[in-house]
């Protein structure tokens, strides 16, 4: 747990990966320049004595990851979000499978997400429900951008997706994490629009459709949708390291954000490893806004609000009891590795009944 | 003498080409791709004038970086003493494409053949989100110089003249002129006309995002929509700016060679 002025900040980290970006795995050059993407993005936001190289950036594996969330006390329960990106890597960029090597290690700390793809059709849907099957998914990560053959993406409120979001409903997946990012092929700007996500919403709304990104740089569309669909949630990985280097902007989009949806409907997310949670967090805890931005958007960046931010959102869409987890992880396995008995020790569960 | 004058015995300068550069915005941004210091080189051989560009990142939408370089290649072929510009676009995933089909003068279409259409509509929505966030610059001009909403949302085209740097915004609703610094007007008017919001059936000068009249009662809700358009520009600016410190950065590894 995150120790903010002698209170307890549990973190639920909302968006984590674990990727291979070896030059093995890579089979278009698609996923060399996806990656020195990544790459760009974590040298930009990432303070330079934090930096890694980009060779240990391709494949980090499970053991590092382990450290980097739990070694430093940064994250107490962390979100896997697969993005499997096949055109590109042989055996894909993070997939379920891969991520579940820590998820089924460590069930109580991690929430494993599936995913899918309507353009594969029948075999989709049965990948889908193999995979709930087998993780019992509480929510997907989906790729609207992804390339698959000839085509360069794929819509949300498409007739084929919405097969696949009723699919989801009947089984109980309750949370859907459209990734809206930048854009990167010709004209298929469209296909990380956020537009696609308001019909969905509409359609689905015992469905939790939680918008990676906050759409940027769709935020200004992700706002105006957000604040009519009570059932869409801003994710903040990528707009949450800005608070590094360009603090002024950060508390303007967490301004427009918090105006516009409110300080129920936003999870942080580190995008590990984009950014690594053990700086991250300490950022967006001390991020503040300038008491001109608290005149104009009229909205507190308080503790509070950072607690319900930082775990307390995500606890609610993935039904966490967050004392009990406390006083699970005063001895879990994890705890047990990194030594953080003392951490969690003082936390103030509730009293036992008997 | 004027940095715009041109002597022919002389030839065009770097100074005017840059100056002429200035014009070109990036599409997202609404910022001149010389202060996002876009362009690595100007160089002058008697009429022909080639300029080296690279953007914050190899992964910038194709669509985007046509239109910039397009735009570059048209301002300064616009200077008296220009034959040809040739424009470089160096570090991109589509440079090949975008180089050979901006100084062949390919449509969008010919340059990538696996494109779903062409790039008017990219650039119409993001001329449109311009004018959005420029409206809140020059409403809050408007607010700032005594106007209140019901009257700002009835001005037209007609009520606004610029002089001298000032602009003149006659109040019909209430009787009364304003005098306001020109620019933030002169910016939406500019993209009011590109957008053709000035051209349409409505006489009204402001719109909602959607290009409809304001209703009123809804001044306030669409300040704060405009307002959002300008934070998500300058949001994106940000990240824009940091990915072009990080790629410039003298220890960042190569771009892949890899060839499939």
């Amino acid at each position: 747990m995150y120790e903010y002025e002698g209170e307890d900040v549990f973190v639920i980290d909302s968006h984590l990966h674990l990727w291979d970006a070896t030059e093995e795995n890579i089979v278009h050059e698609g996923g060399e320049q996806f990656i020195q993407c990544f790459y760009d993005y974590h040298t930009a936001f990432t303070p330079e004595e934090k930096q890694w190289s980009l060779e240990e950036y391709r494949k980090y594996g499970a053991d590092r990851m382990k450290e980097d969330l739990f070694g430093s006390a940064a994250v107490d329960m962390g979100i896997f979000q697969p993005t499997y990106l096949t055109d590109f890597y042989d055996e894909g960029f993070n997939t379920t499978e891969d991520n579940a090597e820590l998820a089924e290690e460590y069930p109580e700390r991690f929430v494993l997400n599936g995913t899918f793809d309507p353009r594969d059709g029948e075999e989709g849907l049965a990948y889908l429900e193999e995979l709930n099957d087998k993780y019992d998914l509480q929510g997907v990560k989906l790729y609207t951008a992804e390339w698959r053959g000839e085509s360069k993406g794929w819509r949300l409120d498409s007739e084929e997706s919405f097969r696949f979001l009723e699919k989801c409903a009947e089984l109980g997946i309750r949370n859907i994490h459209p990734h809206k990012g930048p854009t990167i092929r010709p004209l298929n700007r469209d296909a990380f629009d956020v537009a696609d996500v308001d019909d969905a919403a509409t359609s689905f709304p015992e469905l939790n459709f939680v918008v990676e990104h906050v759409g940027l740089p769709r935020l200004d569309d992700f706002c105006w949708i957000a604040a009519q669909e009570p059932n869409v949630y801003g994710g903040l990985a990528v707009a949450a390291p800005m608070a590094v280097h360009r603090p002024r902007k950060f508390g303007e989009i967490m301004g427009e954000l918090l105006f516009w949806l409110g300080e129920d409907r936003l999870l942080f997310g580190s995008d590990y490893a984009l950014w690594n949670p053990d700086w991250l967090v300490d950022v967006v805890m001390n991020a503040e806004l300038t008491e001109e931005q608290r005149d104009e958007y009229g909205v507190e960046l308080d503790l509070e609000t950072k607690k319900k931010i930082m775990g307390e959102n995500a606890a609610e869409l993935y039904d966490i009891d967050i004392e009990a987890k406390k006083e699970q992880f005063k001895s879990d396995d994890v705890t047990e590795e990194f030594g953080l008995a003392d951490h969690y020790a003082g936390s103030s569960a509730a009293p036992a009944d008997d | 003498m004027s940095t715009d004058s041109f002597d022919p015995d002389e030839g065009v300068t770097e100074t005017q080409v840059r100056e002429r550069l200035d014009r070109v915005t990036d599409p997202e941004l609404d910022t001149s791709i010389v202060e996002l210091e876009y362009i690595d080189a100007v160089r002058i051989d008697g009429g022909e004038v080639r300029v080296a560009m690279t953007l914050p990142t190899a992964w910038c939408s194709p669509a985007f970086a046509w239109m910039m370089t397009t735009d570059a290649r048209d301002e300064v072929e616009s200077l008296p003493g220009v034959e040809r510009a040739r424009i470089e676009l160096r570090e991109h995933m589509h440079e090949a494409e975008i180089t050979r089909g901006v100084n062949e003068r390919l449509s969008f279409g010919e340059a990538f053949p696996d494109a779903d259409g062409s790039v008017d509509p990219v650039r119409a929505e993001l001329d449109e989100k311009a004018r959005i966030a420029r409206q809140h610059d020059a409403t809050g001009a408007l607010l700032d110089a005594g106007l209140d909403g019901d009257q700002i949302v009835t001005l037209t085209r007609e009520d606004v003249t610029v002089e001298d740097g000032r602009a003149h915004v006659w109040c019909r609703a209430g009787g009364l002129a304003v005098v306001v610094e020109a620019d933030p007007l002169e910016r939406y008017l500019e993209k009011a006309r590109a957008t053709g919001r000035l051209d349409d059936d409505h006489p009204e000068l402001f719109r909602t995002p959607e290009g409809d009249p304001i209703d009123p009662a809804q001044f306030e809700t669409v300040r704060h929509r405009t307002r959002l358009a300008g934070v998500n520009m300058s949001g994106q600016g940000s990240v824009c700016d940091a990915l072009h410190e990080s790629r410039r950065a003298e220890d960042r590894p190569p771009l892949s060679m890899r060839s499939d």
